[in-house]
């Protein structure tokens, strides 16, 4: 039997989580309500299968369209174009940018010359300037693969300087003066430095790019997750419409969480600089 | 910060000037047709008579309002409503473990994906985008609270029941406080989110506004006017923005301490 000392309860936030409960289950316990209620809501027929189909309907327009495809095309076609989009767009802002905002934290005169563009294209929301993209490029892959591009470009280049910009110098100057080389100081100095930086701004860049591709898609496009939203409100097939929705919604769980899985291996040292 | 010096600055202006001088001779030169990328003169003149005129249905002014006031209402109700339930997260593991499921899910979805279902059960008016935008901001409002609360040190909780505080006071006079820096930083994050939402929304669906104005300008192939509505769009982005740093120096100006 412990003696029981008038402390103070414990404060809210080291509260332990419910004893009786993980956390996993209880989240898992609130999406079966959800689905429950999804149910429940449409069981009763009141709602206009049109408007909200139930999740049965749901089901049965997944396992239609895995055996048949939507309008001449397979689910898996869909998908693929999508992040094939997506991936294209973004891994050549990867490829640009890495570089070209290392170089310009490293050095003043690229980053006098570059940074007022980075700047200026970073705050601009991407579909404004879809409609000149078309215009200049049409409206197939080009187009879109420019968009992403530029959607993802600035977000890498900024961060990218920002991390290079946050190493101490005292560090570098530790390095050079113990007679490393620039190509050794960019090497073990100021890449793990500035990595965790990059890592948070390929993370952002690839959400907003994921996000883009799904608008270019509803606005012009004959295949990809987004076009099948677009094509299937059209025809009022409501069913699919949430298909799609949710396939878009585990698709940017998956690549948010494929991202922290690389971060955590590859700037393990996160936090501990 | 590290100062610029005189040179960095005159390679920036170097660069516009570059920059510049091959937009004119790209278009006076003829080198682009002006179908694609209008002259600095045709920009001009696109400007004031878009400024003079306004754009099909309505004035410049009432287009950016149309714009701006559904920027305000969805950010507005999202972000309230988030950061709500991420204190409320932050406080409570069991809401945290109820709600994280959804927030999740929501945070990463391609919001106008569902712009679509929601004009089927709201219709056309305002109501599906405003609610667009709520959904837009509610998640990132709500990751930054639950952070910021997570974030405050127990140290700080402790010392403060100690004192003899009660759960109201720690939260008001402790927790708030040192959650409030990332409150507010998610404010920025989710406004710049909600913008770039409301400028895709007007474009799938829309009859006024900035976005819709550029993507009816584009079917006409008036590239002048798309050029003008896209420095309305960044200049408007760069407003919002520049609003929320300036509400973040006056009400967190401890953070970083």
């Amino acid at each position: 039997m412990s003696v029981s000392i008038p402390l103070p309860r414990t404060p809210p936030i080291a509260a332990p989580p419910g004893r009786k409960l993980p956390p996993v289950a209880l989240g898992g316990l609130a999406v079966a309500a959800m689905f429950g209620a999804w149910w429940a809501v449409t069981a009763s027929g009141r709602i206009p299968a049109d408007l909200l189909p139930g999740p049965g309907a749901v089901l049965a327009a997944f396992l239609d369209i895995v055996r048949h495809g939507y309008r001449g095309t397979s689910l898996g076609e869909n998908i693929a174009a999508t992040l094939a989009r997506c991936m294209a767009g973004f891994g050549l802002a990867v490829v640009l940018g890495v570089p070209l905002g290392l170089w310009m934290g490293l050095r003043q005169a690229p980053r006098a010359a570059a940074n007022w563009v980075v700047q200026f294209m970073r705050p601009l929301p991407p579909l404004s300037y879809m409609i000149l993209l078309i215009l200049w490029l049409g409206t197939g892959n080009a187009s879109k693969a420019a968009l992403l591009f530029l959607t993802a470009f600035p977000i890498i280049a900024s961060a990218a300087m920002a991390g290079v910009r946050q190493v101490k110098t005292s560090r570098m100057q530790a390095a050079q003066a113990l007679g490393a080389t620039d190509a050794q100081v960019l090497r073990f100095v100021v890449l793990p430095s500035a990595a965790p930086m990059i890592f948070t701004g390929l993370s952002i860049a690839l959400a907003a790019a994921f996000s883009t591709v799904v608008s270019a898609e509803l606005i012009a496009s004959t295949d990809g997750l987004g076009w099948m939203v677009i094509a299937a409100s059209r025809f009022l097939r409501t069913d699919i419409v949430i298909l799609a929705i949710l396939i878009l919604g585990l698709i940017g769980v998956a690549l948010a969480a494929a991202l922290r899985a690389v971060d955590r291996r590859v700037v393990h040292w996160r936090g501990r600089d | 910060m590290r100062g610029r010096s005189i040179s960095a600055w005159a390679i920036t202006a170097l660069a516009v000037a570059f920059v510049a001088a091959a937009w004119v001779g790209a278009t006076d030169g003829g080198l682009v047709n002006d179908l694609f990328l209008p002259t600095p003169a045709d920009l001009w003149s696109a400007a004031v008579d878009l400024w003079q005129n306004g754009y099909k249905s309505a004035s410049l002014p009432a287009h950016v309002g149309f714009s701006l006031m559904r920027v305000l209402a969805g950010f507005g109700t999202g972000a309230a409503a988030g950061t709500l339930l991420g204190l409320a997260m932050g406080m409570a593991p069991r809401i945290d473990a109820l709600a994280a499921p959804f927030v999740e899910f929501l945070r990463p979805l391609p919001q106008p994906a569902y712009l679509v279902l929601l004009i089927l059960w709201l219709g056309i008016g305002e109501m599906p985008k405003i609610v667009m935008l709520f959904l837009a901001a509610l998640p990132v409002s709500a990751v930054a609270a639950r952070d910021g609360v997570r974030s405050v040190s127990v140290e700080r909780v402790h010392a403060a029941r100690s004192l003899g505080a009660s759960r109201l006071q720690v939260f008001a006079f402790v927790v708030l406080p040192s959650a409030a820096p990332e409150i507010i930083t998610g404010a920025r994050l989710a406004i710049g989110i909600v913008y770039a939402t409301l400028i895709a929304a007007e474009i799938i669906a829309g009859s006024n506004g900035l976005g819709w104005m550029i993507l009816d300008a584009g079917r006409f192939l008036r590239s002048d006017y798309v050029f003008v509505g896209i420095i309305l769009i960044g200049l408007m982005g760069l407003a919002l923005d520049g609003t929320l740093v300036l509400v973040e120096r006056r009400l967190v100006h401890w953070a970083g301490r």
